[in-house]
């Protein structure tokens, strides 16, 4: 216990000291959630806002689209709807024998299609106007908030719970003695192997917790976004995501003889093409992935903590929640697994 | 050119750093092809992508299924509330909708006959239930003897609005490879700066390694001459790195050039190639920490992205972001590639925004490199 603790107290002042800890786990996720924020924010922000419809003042049609909630009507000349149109000042003209004039396809422009062929579709029903009952509810509403776009910030908090791979990779490398000076030295030594290794984990896991504990300050209090509302989940996933990236820091630090900064980039690019797929980088590339390979975002570990963020904070949906923590344990302990075979028994004739 | 030579061996050693991003560059370019929206000629309905679940299979559910479905997708759903809410969040669905079994019955007795997921708060989702109100109303007005005129209201609803485009949408050639060519180009900007940076910056620290300098400085080489070939060798990897991206395009969509104002992208990229090199140089001066570099690369690449256009087009993006991507040279190689041009003067001002942005990079490069040479 004692040795445990004093390895824990060294290798804490180590990583507390690497400038690329500092960076990588404390200062990059934040830099990028502030750019997510600044970035998102105003597609985020959306509302309902009036469809601009220009004709002119004689157009019978215009009493019947003053009902309209959402139509605006702005009286325009005949001779003036193209430049109008142009100039963005109305969606769409409409003009007496009920023709449309547009200078996009869009859904402002198909909504106006929709209003005139209402009109024209009831008068070929040919029905009297008292069989119409606009009054009538047929719809019971299940609302819902669409917003995709938080998949960014869910699937950031998943990709910076992995970063405690940058520190399995230090501990892993340290106790190798072909890799640097320090485990040449711990090799020479009666001090367990096992016992620095399981430190390293400690304090890779309580270093990078305190990382992903002050970026979730940081959404919560300076952006003020409220993206974690169910905290016992939540903190078990990013916990989970934590273990999963020690666990595949020491994998890839065991796995081969190359220099750390290349195991660095290939942790970087790992879980940043993880991440990428679990919609980091645009959302539409989740949905398209989730359509075509579904299986993809069922086994990518990174998708499984950022989905079941967003699921059990937004939609409270926990029901898959579980699978995904038992995949994320099977995964941890698979690739420690991987690595002890690695290190298990390794001699230096000569370092 | 020995130090020539030698500075391109020690970067192919970062050849995997080259392939990485290239593989994903091509990656998003890829997809982001099939994502693109598509230009016409001619008006184009906006369709939505419904879900629909008919537990009912009468006549008139049956109709309604077939009506929204002229105009939109049908996306194929499972009954489960969890994972529709979940499709209409990540906007995957403008709105689901659940007939029940007793569709029928509700619609004639004007009750709340069928259950519709959706966002309030989109203009797709309110068209949507636009759409589906307006069958039933219109199928409720054909209810006479205890049965719906299914005829007469398809033949109603076949009745469509005549629609056109003015004629300032006629004069373009090909809208939807613009489109492409737009988003490729856009996504390259992103790449430039990541590998420039971390490539060239992982070849110039082995080059400022103590030993190796002092090695040098005591060489017979003059130092004019060994700065020389380092920058030339800077140039040639910037090229080449370039030139992969530019074959990249000629390679997916070579074909279409003539459609597209390529010799607009290809200047663009050649200047903003230009501005982020002298930035690598600038970066290179200020430090020699790997992991600095590293930082450096992934954070401006993609923090410069996300403000300037690249990942989310500017239209969408706030007064306060596009403020500060102003301070870097991706806002306004962006904004060329944005534009429809009638020739180079209409882009000159961002043309030269670029280069100023790299000759300030450049003199400041100059500037911090100062202290090194006097050691």
């Amino acid at each position: 216990m004692k040795t445990l603790l004093r390895n824990c107290i060294y290798q804490g002042k180590n990583v507390y000291r690497d400038m690329g800890f500092l960076f990588w786990g404390l200062i990059y996720p934040i830099i990028l959630v502030s750019f997510f924020y600044i970035a998102f924010s105003g597609i985020s922000n959306i509302g309902l806002e009036d469809i601009d419809i220009g004709m002119e003042r004689e157009n019978p049609i215009s009493a019947i689209l003053e009902t309209i909630d959402m139509v605006n009507i702005v009286e325009v000349p005949r001779k003036d709807a193209n430049r109008n149109l142009a100039e963005g000042n109305i969606d769409g003209f409409i003009d007496e024998d009920l023709n449309i004039l547009v200078n996009d396809s869009g859904i402002n422009q198909t909504m106006i299609k929709g209003i005139v062929e209402q009109i024209k579709q009831m008068n070929s029903l040919n029905r009297p106007m008292e069989n119409y009952d606009f009054e009538a509810n047929y719809i019971a509403d299940r609302d819902q908030e669409a917003n995709g776009i938080l998949v960014i910030f869910y699937s950031l908090i998943g990709m910076v719970s992995t970063y405690s791979v940058f520190a399995g990779i230090e501990t892993v490398s340290l106790a190798q003695g072909n890799l640097t000076n320090i485990g040449a030295r711990l090799n020479i030594t009666p001090l367990k192997k096992k016992d620095f290794l399981f430190a390293g984990i400690i304090v890779a896991l309580a270093f990078n917790l305190l990382a992903n504990g002050l970026l979730l300050l940081f959404i919560e209090f300076v952006l003020k976004m409220n993206l974690l509302r169910e905290a016992r989940y939540s903190l078990a996933l990013i916990i989970l995501g934590n273990i999963f990236g020690v666990s595949l820091g020491i994998f890839i630090g065991a796995s081969n003889k190359q220099s750390i900064g290349v195991k660095t980039m290939f942790a970087i690019a790992s879980t940043l093409f993880l991440s990428f797929l679990s919609g980091l980088m645009s959302p539409d590339i989740k949905i398209i992935l989730d359509k075509n390979l579904p299986i993809l975002g069922r086994i990518n570990p990174l998708a499984i903590i950022g989905n079941s963020l967003y699921r059990v904070n937004l939609l409270g949906n926990t029901k898959d929640v579980g699978v995904g923590m038992a995949l994320l344990t099977l995964y941890s302990i698979i690739l420690i697994f991987g690595a002890y075979m690695f290190l298990r028994r390794r001699n230096y004739d000569s370092i | 050119m020995t130090v020539y030579k030698y500075f391109m061996k020690v970067a192919l050693k970062h050849k995997f750093i080259i392939l990485g991003y290239s593989t994903l560059f091509l990656l998003v370019a890829i997809i982001n092809g099939t994502i693109a929206g598509t230009e016409e000629l001619q008006f184009v309905e906006t369709d939505l992508n419904i879900g629909i679940i008919d537990n009912m299979d009468s006549e008139l559910s049956r109709g309604l299924v077939g009506y929204l479905e002229e105009n939109n997708n049908i996306e194929d759903i499972i009954e489960d509330e969890g994972y529709i809410r979940e499709q209409i969040f990540l906007q995957a669905l403008d709105g689901a909708i659940i007939i029940p079994r007793d569709f029928d019955e509700k619609v004639i007795n004007k009750e709340e006959a069928i259950e519709l997921y959706k966002d309030d708060r989109r203009i797709g989702a309110y068209y949507l239930e636009q759409q589906v109100e307006k069958y039933l109303i219109f199928a409720n007005a054909t209810y006479e003897d205890n049965t719906f005129d299914m005829d007469s209201l398809k033949s109603a609803l076949n009745k469509k609005a005549n629609i056109e485009l003015i004629e300032t949408k006629k004069g373009l050639k090909n809208s939807r490879m613009d489109i492409w060519f737009k988003n490729y180009y856009n996504y390259t900007s992103y790449i430039i700066i990541a590998v420039y940076i971390a490539v060239i910056g992982m070849v110039m620290i082995e080059f400022r390694d103590k030993r190796l300098e002092d090695r040098m400085r005591i060489s017979s080489k003059k130092n004019f001459s060994l700065n020389r070939e380092i920058y030339l060798g800077q140039v040639s990897l910037g090229i080449g790195i370039t030139s992969i991206f530019i074959l990249g395009s000629l390679v997916l969509k070579g074909r279409y050039i003539g459609e597209v104002e390529f010799s607009k992208y290809m200047i663009n990229i050649a200047v903003f190639s230009f501005a982020i090199l002298c930035f690598t140089f600038l970066i290179n001066n200020l430090t020699r920490s790997r992991f600095t570099i590293n930082g450096i690369s992934t954070v401006v690449s993609l923090g410069t992205s996300f403000i300037s256009g690249v990942l989310v087009p500017q239209e969408f993006l706030g007064e306060r972001a596009l403020s500060i991507a102003k301070f870097f040279p991706t806002y306004y190689f962006v904004s060329i590639n944005e534009r429809s041009i009638g020739s180079f003067g209409d882009i000159r001002y961002e043309l030269l925004m670029q280069m100023m942005f790299g000759i300030v990079f450049l003199l400041m490069g100059l500037y911090f490199a100062r202290p090194r040479l006097r050691a």
